[in-house]
């Protein structure tokens, strides 16, 4: 799920905090999120004030555990597991002939890119994804932070039927520091050559690339296509998932099931804000026949992110009707669903692909659409590609908001800022299309170089995907970027 | 004599194109690849699909019930780019990022491998469950071809 928090029009600071102080219902924590960061700065205020601040905010946070300390916990369940002396006999029916065929106990392996790009933009951020804090624009002309990172990948077979695998990535953390955080870490009990069940922090499997999204190498192009694949920006699981294999026809249908929640986090100067997904709920089908695949998605949950709860919050305390246009956008516990189908054909010389996703959230975060085909041959060591690939939004992204005339002369002031900051957010959804070239060269064993030229063009009024847009930021226009990067796998 | 004499060819031609390996793999056609059983397996024939689909880790058991283990040669090998060329149509770049994939998704594991064409066929012959691929002309009574993989 993205999660985007701008604001092209900024209410004063005096008068929001004193707005906020008036209708005293803002008892939440007021952090410093994008949202607030970006507001600031269009009032000429430095990021490190705070606008109200609220020192309890990081209590609140803390009342659910982040994400970072529950991966350390992961990593010590998967410790624990792969030491624990019961589970390093081989499975009791691992016969004569599995003994010398059987995977090794311990594999380890790695990937990484390094990657500059350059924006064209100088007035806000390419930044590839909502939970990165740097990105080429604004701040670097070039930057090394959208696509860099390195990974590695430790599995370990502890019996012919239980399998474990921990997996630690590196790369722009939404504090912008490169502290290594736990991907993936869970046991897999593999019931039959065909089900096996994974318990512990999986890859939610959102779009047919989402799994192997952080590994350039595997990768035509230089970063997925964010019209697609930032709609649903949280991408790991804490849960269960089962998994099941079945020959039909000619090819294989491989249905999954998830369960579980999660956490993630994006930036912001005082206390990061979170995106809380309870009540996961993901069952992907994904059929292959030779050189074809289908994969068809359904998935929902229950999201929340508090840093909007201060604009709710304040619209509640406009009656009837505040309550209304607040209980229309909130983003508290909300029911969100998310569709999506893809398909591919690579026969080897050449390949083509493409995928849809709808993500449904009844909610200031909009209802979104996002797709994209692409498709190029492989010309001996080259793969040259084209894509194409567009974001559009199916919900209003403009409120008449509450009606200004009908209120006292001394809450009219503020209702007016309530409305602008309201519509804001909603021409802020991103709506683009882009046009994407390129060539993968394998040019060396294990390492790849990819140069990507992207031309996107902004719906009217949209800032499309780009970060803290800077005075003289104009909606709605051009943005080229050009990408290299430098894939590997270890 | 001959398996030796073929090795040792081989040898000398993977150690001529090592550093041209990847430019020359689509044309390092080196000798017809066959897919090998053990002589003891109860396998006589599969088909390019068939041989797709357990080369490239969809199926771990024929549709017969008996399993099948791949065993792969080392990822430098001549045969080993000529056998994925023939079957699949890819590139050893190709194949790198097919399992590159399944291992970071921790869906599986690439087969086992192998160092040379020698050890293949001890390999295989030696367990009636492997299929891995050699050259032909070093087939001998202790494997079994089951399958060719010409385009």
């Amino acid at each position: 799920m993205i999660w985007r928090i701008k604001a092209a029009h900024r209410p004063a600071r005096s008068r929001i905090c004193s707005l906020m102080s008036q209708l005293g219902g803002i008892h939440g924590p007021m952090r410093q999120s994008r949202f607030w960061k970006r507001a600031k700065t269009m009032m000429g205020v430095g990021a490190d004030n705070s606008i109200c601040g609220n020192p309890e905010g990081r209590a609140v946070i803390l009342a659910c555990p982040p994400r970072r300390m529950r991966g350390a916990l992961l990593g010590c369940i998967f410790t624990v597991a792969i030491s624990h002396p019961l589970l390093t006999h081989a499975d009791a029916d691992a016969g004569a002939g599995n003994q010398t065929s059987g995977p090794p106990m311990f594999s380890f392996a790695g990937f990484g890119t390094l990657g500059v790009v350059h924006s064209s933009e100088d007035n806000a951020e390419f930044t590839g994804s909502e939970f990165s804090p740097t990105g080429a624009g604004y701040g670097h002309s070039w930057s090394a932070a959208v696509d860099s990172l390195v990974g590695a990948q430790v599995t370990a077979n502890l019996t012919s039927k239980l399998s474990a695998v921990l997996q630690v990535i590196s790369e722009q953390n939404y504090d912008n520091t490169y502290t290594p955080h736990v991907e993936w870490a869970n046991l897999k009990y593999q019931f039959t050559p065909d089900f096996d069940v994974r318990i512990g922090r999986t890859a939610l499997p959102v779009f047919m690339l989402t799994d192997t999204r952080n590994i350039g190498y595997a990768s035509p192009w230089v970063r997925l296509p964010v019209e697609l694949y930032e709609l649903v920006g949280v991408t790991s699981n804490d849960g269960v998932d089962g998994s099941y294999r079945m020959r039909v026809g000619a090819g294989t249908n491989t249905v999954q099931l998830t369960a579980g929640g999660s956490d993630t986090r994006f930036p912001s100067s005082d206390g990061p804000g979170d995106v809380h997904a309870r009540g996961l709920r993901v069952i992907n089908d994904t059929f292959e026949a030779g050189f074809a695949t289908v994969r068809l998605t359904y998935g929902r949950a229950r999201v929340t992110i508090a840093d909007i709860e201060p604009l709710i919050n304040a619209f509640r305390e406009f009656g009837p009707q505040g309550v209304s246009i607040a209980n229309k956008y909130d983003v508290d516990n909300r029911l969100v669903n998310f569709i999506g189908m893809g398909m591919g054909y690579d026969p080897g010389k050449w390949f083509v692909m493409g995928e849809i996703g709808h993500f449904a959230t009844n909610s200031l975060v909009g209802d979104n659409t996002g797709w994209y085909v692409s498709g190029g041959p492989r010309l001996g060591k080259f793969t040259p590609y084209v894509t194409y690939a567009a974001r559009k939004v199916e919900s209003n992204r403009s409120d008449p908001g509450l009606t200004v005339a009908a209120l006292p002369p001394y809450l009219a002031g503020e209702a007016t800022e309530l409305n602008a900051t309201l519509n804001a957010k909603l021409q802020s959804i991103a709506v683009q299309h882009t046009v994407s070239t390129g060539a993968r060269w394998d040019f060396m064993k294990d390492l790849d170089f990819k140069l990507q030229v992207d031309h996107t063009k902004n719906g009217a009024g949209s800032p499309g995907t780009l970060l803290d847009p800077q005075p003289g930021f104009k909606p709605g226009g051009t943005v080229n970027l050009i990408s290299a990067t430098l894939d590997f796998v270890f | 004599m001959v398996s030796e004499r073929a090795s040792a060819r081989t040898d000398r031609i993977r150690l001529l194109v090592v550093g041209l390996a990847l430019s020359l793999a689509s044309h390092a056609a080196v000798a017809d690849v066959v897919a090998v059983v053990s002589a003891k397996s109860t396998i006589t024939t599969l088909s390019k699909s068939q041989l797709a689909d357990i080369f490239l880790g969809k199926v771990s058991r024929l549709p017969n019930g008996a399993r099948v283990v791949a065993i792969d040669q080392a990822e430098d090998a001549p045969a080993r780019a000529e056998f994925y060329l023939k079957l699949a149509d890819r590139s050893a770049p190709q194949m790198k990022a097919y399992w590159s994939k399944i291992i970071f998704t921790g869906r599986g594991q690439p087969p086992e491998e192998v160092h040379s064409s020698a050890d293949m066929k001890k390999r295989i012959a030696a367990d009636p469950a492997a299929i891995g691929y050699i050259e032909e002309s070093l087939v001998d009574d202790s494997v079994r071809v089951v399958g060719r993989v010409q385009e």
